[in-house]
């Protein structure tokens, strides 16, 4: 007769726990991107921010003039890249394609049901069209989960020699520094979803809540690039890996950089460079929206965005 | 600082197997010393396998609290032929032993003890790769008839990596199997 009261007991919370999960946050459609007022704006004006869409017949100075598309992280926006567009701007020699992730940029319920490979798919259609329209010197940067993400085109043969010379990674994901994260396919029902904290100024570029399904999607793709890594593989001939990777990162652990080290080589064999940058930001090149911004904060993001620069107009 | 700790390790177990030798006969303070291997998996994360080893007295509640000492690394795991992280825990284990009279005993362990990892490169100097380990683990031990011991349990770490101040491979669920060769055993 316990043992029956200690079981009805264990299901009544069961109960309580899974009637959480069909709990949907309370969107301000005025001001947060989850809604559907606010998306990103890529998705009006496409020619602004992506390459293939802006140039539809490129000459063959544009088709030799390095381009870079530049990818932002999880729950984020074009927005994660706008400050090197300005930085670029002033720059006549260099093209910049902003590309929005898949799942990304426009309401709470597309997001939720959006997978890590949904996520991807962007990436790898610009780049192919920007290859079918002969570009020469194709360049990556990718922040954050941009980072896994196209770690794995490479680890696919989907991006090759052809067209690629560089491949930047801002404070990659392969390590969460939460690692409370791990346990999301357990909690993560119960939650339903979690709420992302933006200051005033991410709020409308950032979504404001994470739905346990992409989070777990989250914990899949890391996962997965984690074991890829331990396994090792090379990236193609001709192409240049570089990271930046702030030290006490309070999203992606720092260790990350640890594994891409270990686990990717150049095609020679030889180990890519990694900078370790003294900084507890993540994403060192994203400063807008922040609040408590530091010189110190805006001298790393200038020197990246330098090195950056360096390197792809050579 | 590794070999100290080995040294350590090996020197409180021939202590404690010397102990029960002198005084297992005399006073009934031994109880049973085993010692074996103990699997580890942390959730998404790394194997972690090593050496393991319990001891129990009647003098100590009855043989209801066990003492622990373990040693598991990803070098005999993960870390074997791979780019895993190499890293190190030991362990001490004290824990209170359920039906301790029975082949089926449920036991709830604390653990304490310090986490290491190898980075290998200079520039990852700046990262924090060491811890103090405190974790709790519960699980059942079942006594076979010939004189070995299984352990299967579960824990939850609870000074996990953080991003900035902790190990970053530092996990908090783990499970763990641990097979036990009773070496020493008053009758």
């Amino acid at each position: 007769m316990k043992t029956i009261y200690i079981l009805s007991r264990l299901l009544l919370i069961f109960m309580v726990g899974l009637s959480a999960c069909s709990k949907s946050p309370v969107i301000d459609n005025a001001t947060m991107l989850d809604g559907d007022q606010i998306f990103d704006p890529s998705l009006y004006n496409p020619v602004k921010y992506l390459v293939s869409a802006a140039i539809p017949n490129p000459t063959t100075a544009q088709k030799n003039t390095p381009v870079l598309i530049a990818v932002h992280g999880y729950t984020a926006t074009t927005f994660e890249w706008d400050e090197f567009r300005a930085y670029s701007s002033s720059k006549a020699n260099i093209l910049l394609s902003q590309v929005l992730l898949g799942g990304h940029g426009r309401t709470y319920e597309d997001f939720k049901k959006s997978t890590w490979q949904d996520w991807q798919e962007p990436i790898l259609t610009e780049y192919n069209a920007l290859r079918a329209k002969g570009y020469t010197n194709i360049n990556f940067a990718g922040s954050s989960t941009a980072c896994p993400l196209v770690m794995d085109l490479i680890k696919n043969g989907q991006i090759g020699a052809n067209g690629m010379k560089y491949i930047l990674l801002v404070d990659p994901i392969v390590i969460p520094s939460t690692k409370i994260l791990t346990l999301v396919g357990l909690v993560g029902p119960m939650l339903g979803y979690l709420d992302n904290n933006n200051t005033a100024g991410e709020e409308g570029h950032y979504y404001h809540f994470r739905p346990q399904e992409t989070l777990q999607q989250l914990l899949d793709l890391t996962v997965k690039t984690r074991k890829d890594l331990q396994e090792g593989y090379s990236i193609p001939t001709g192409i240049k890996m570089k990271v930046y990777k702030s030290i006490k990162d309070p999203t992606a652990d720092a260790i990350s950089a640890v594994l891409i080290y270990k686990g990717l080589t150049n095609s020679d064999g030889t180990k890519v460079d990694i900078e370790m940058l003294d900084s507890e930001l993540h994403v060192v090149t994203r400063l807008a929206g922040r609040e408590n911004v530091t010189q110190h904060d805006k001298d790393i993001q200038t020197h990246v965005f330098d090195d950056m620069y360096k390197m792809i107009e050579q | 600082m590794k070999k100290k700790l080995v040294l350590t390790v090996l020197f409180i177990v021939s202590s404690l197997c010397l102990q029960a030798q002198t005084s297992g006969s005399n006073d009934g303070w031994l109880g049973e010393l085993k010692g074996g291997i103990r699997i580890q998996k942390t959730q998404k994360l790394y194997w972690e396998n090593g050496f393991a080893f319990d001891f129990a007295s009647p003098k100590i509640l009855d043989s209801r609290v066990h003492l622990g000492l373990s040693y598991v690394t990803t070098r005999l795991g993960s870390a074997m032929c791979t780019n895993a992280i190499k890293q190190d825990n030991f362990l001490f284990s004290p824990g209170y032993f359920f039906r301790h009279q029975k082949q089926l005993q449920p036991f709830a362990r604390l653990n304490l003890g310090y986490f290491h990892a190898d980075y290998e490169y200079a520039i990852f100097d700046v990262l924090p790769n060491r811890a103090f380990l405190f974790s709790v683990d519960a699980g059942l031990s079942y006594e076979f008839r010939i004189p070995l011991t299984i352990h299967l349990g579960a824990g939850y770490n609870l000074n996990t990596g953080n991003g900035s101040s902790r190990p970053g491979t530092l996990f908090p669920v783990f499970y763990q199997m641990s097979i036990y060769y009773s070496i020493l055993k008053q009758k």
